[in-house]
């Protein structure tokens, strides 16, 4: 997997896939059986046995806004800095899906991991702390931690508010000017925020309930790449959100991690 | 007694009419015997207490009333729109897929990924498609971010615009017409239809023009006054996306119907439902029912 790949992935847009109908002009979804993997046999790979070539095993880039689409456990798994909705990764993923393939994540599951109310009571029902949540138009008990909850939020862009000024200021911000309501979570005195990247499942980081969480949001989610953001207090870790990772901000240890999760792919 | 909840943000709400339409719909419920309450977005827990949920809010799987939508579902409550009915209808890529795998007649239309958005591939599109085309930002409503261009520059003008909200962008082949119909349905049943009257100045249904908002007539039409092919084309294109409540747009130039969207969470409020009295009994009713 090398720079190779990523431009293979990259001229083998999704959108060139959706083949046009002769005679209607209508473009209509692929025929499943001519769906051509995405991204295609690496040219020249070695060890190819029994009709399946393994990609070499160099570091992939994972250079900015890098989509890797990888055939994995009878599925595809996509793996991108973020899932967000009606961007080129959703839109992968969707257009997987109307084939009829097996996809991970599923369009459903990255709205539901995204959207914060959504993910916690899905991960809570798994038995895994997370913290309570409130929907609020104006305003919030303090201190708290608040999230937009709109098209045009990030939930990476949280945001910890402590006094009436503040809090007033940053819901401005996160609501559009009052346009959306928003999400907020206590947040306790004392209490601080940490956060944990989570690879297919797996973290870095050995805290059990740090590594359990991961392991849950995983098998719920599907994300091949997601960071984690907790609340630590009083030696309870509540998940507070899930949110997309930058490849720029993953340690060396990570960086391992996912490259050979992407190299140790197999192409039929 | 049964309660229903009305899912509705006051912040989505713009006009008397909207308002009305709210209040008959509880005023319905009531009289057939349930309790019925609107739930705004700070009192969203409460959804859990509810027998069934009804939203009445812009639907965005980005924003709260999917929230609502997700946590009726958790809780078994049935709802109206359901998560998946306003994931597929909230995003026109998605929407159109979902049509176009069960071969609903739809205009030409291609998904543009932001990164094909050249000059060659869309001289292409007008040789394919036609000229005007139709650029839509796929979580346009109420036509919004729908434009109409007429060349090459025109269409990059749009798209840079697009592009900023979506990685992915509509273009669809332009077919003009007076009127649209909508054909409301719920679980695949027909609910109401009216005609859509487009005004002259504008190709949508609503548009701003010279800083005014223009809507489209509305003209509710009685069931034995409705084209059958109109109906069995929308039958088939409700059926694509769920069981749930659609509003199905569908344009028929001489006798050759297609479908421009399916929308979730259609308006009631503006007389689509004159010859309908019954319209939200049998919502009432389809809700209790599950």
């Amino acid at each position: 997997m090398n720079k190779r790949l990523h431009a293979a992935a990259e001229e083998n847009g999704t959108t060139q896939s959706l083949a046009a109908v002769p005679g209607t002009g209508t473009l209509a979804i692929a025929d499943p059986r001519t769906f051509t993997p995405y991204p295609p046999p690496l040219p020249g790979t070695s060890g190819k046995k029994n009709g399946i070539a393994k990609a070499a095993r160099r570091e992939p880039a994972l250079t900015k806004d890098a989509l890797y689409v990888i055939r994995k456990d009878h599925g595809y798994h996509v793996v991108a800095e973020s899932y967000f909705y009606k961007t080129e990764p959703y839109y992968t993923i969707l257009s997987l899906e109307y084939r009829g393939e097996v996809v991970k994540p599923s369009s459903r599951a990255v709205l539901e991991a995204y959207v914060i109310p959504v993910c916690l009571e899905r991960v809570r029902a798994r038995g895994i702390p997370v913290c309570d949540w409130g929907i609020s138009q104006a305003y919030v008990p303090l201190p708290a931690l608040i999230y937009g909850l709109n098209y045009y939020a990030t939930n990476a862009e949280y945001a910890v508010v402590r006094d009436n000024s503040a809090a007033k200021e940053r819901i401005r911000h996160i609501t559009n000017n009052g346009k959306y309501p928003f999400c907020f979570q206590k947040f306790p005195e004392g209490g601080e925020i940490a956060e944990y990247t989570a690879i297919f499942g797996k973290t870095v980081d050995p805290r059990p309930d740090v590594a359990a969480c991961a392991s849950a949001v995983y098998d719920l989610f599907g994300l091949p790449l997601v960071r984690m953001i907790f609340i630590r207090h009083d030696g309870s870790c509540l998940l507070s959100s899930l949110s997309p990772v930058h490849y720029s901000r993953l340690d060396e240890q990570e960086r391992a991690i996912l490259a050979a999760h992407i190299c140790s792919q197999e192409f039929l | 007694m049964s309660r229903l909840g009305i899912f509705v943000d006051r912040k989505t709400l713009a006009s008397a009419e909207q308002l009305n339409a709210l209040i008959r719909c509880r005023d319905v419920a009531e009289q057939m015997g349930h309790a019925a309450e609107f739930i705004f977005p700070v009192d969203i827990q409460k959804i859990r207490k509810m027998d069934a949920l009804f939203i009445r809010a812009r639907t965005d799987p980005m924003n709260v009333t999917y929230v609502a939508a997700k946590m009726a579902e958790f809780n078994g409550i049935p709802v109206i729109d359901d998560p998946r009915s306003i994931q597929v209808c909230g995003d026109k890529v998605n929407m159109y897929s979902a049509l176009l795998k069960k071969g609903i007649a739809l205009p030409k239309t291609v998904f543009l990924s932001k990164k094909d958005v050249t000059v060659e591939r869309v001289a292409s599109l007008f040789d394919t498609l036609g000229t005007p085309l139709v650029l839509k930002e796929p979580s346009t409503s109420f036509s919004q971010r729908v434009e109409r261009v007429r060349d090459v520059a025109g269409f990059f003008r749009v798209a840079r615009r697009f592009i900023k909200l979506s990685d992915w962008i509509v273009v669809q082949q332009y077919i003009e017409s007076k009127y649209d119909w909508r054909v409301g349905f719920l679980d695949k049943q027909l609910l109401y239809a009216c005609k859509y009257t487009i005004p002259s100045v504008t190709f949508k249904i609503q548009a701003s023009v010279n800083g005014h908002i223009v809507y489209c007539g509305v003209e509710s039409v009685p069931p034995d006054r409705i084209p059958p092919h109109v109906v069995a084309l929308g039958i088939a294109a409700a059926d694509a996306i769920g069981d749930g409540l659609y509003g199905v747009d569908i344009k028929n130039n001489n006798g050759d119907a297609c479908v421009i969207e399916v929308n979730d969470n259609p308006s009631l409020e503006s007389g689509e439902d004159q010859y309908y009295p019954d319209v939200y009994g049998k919502i009432v009713s389809h809700l209790f029912a599950k």
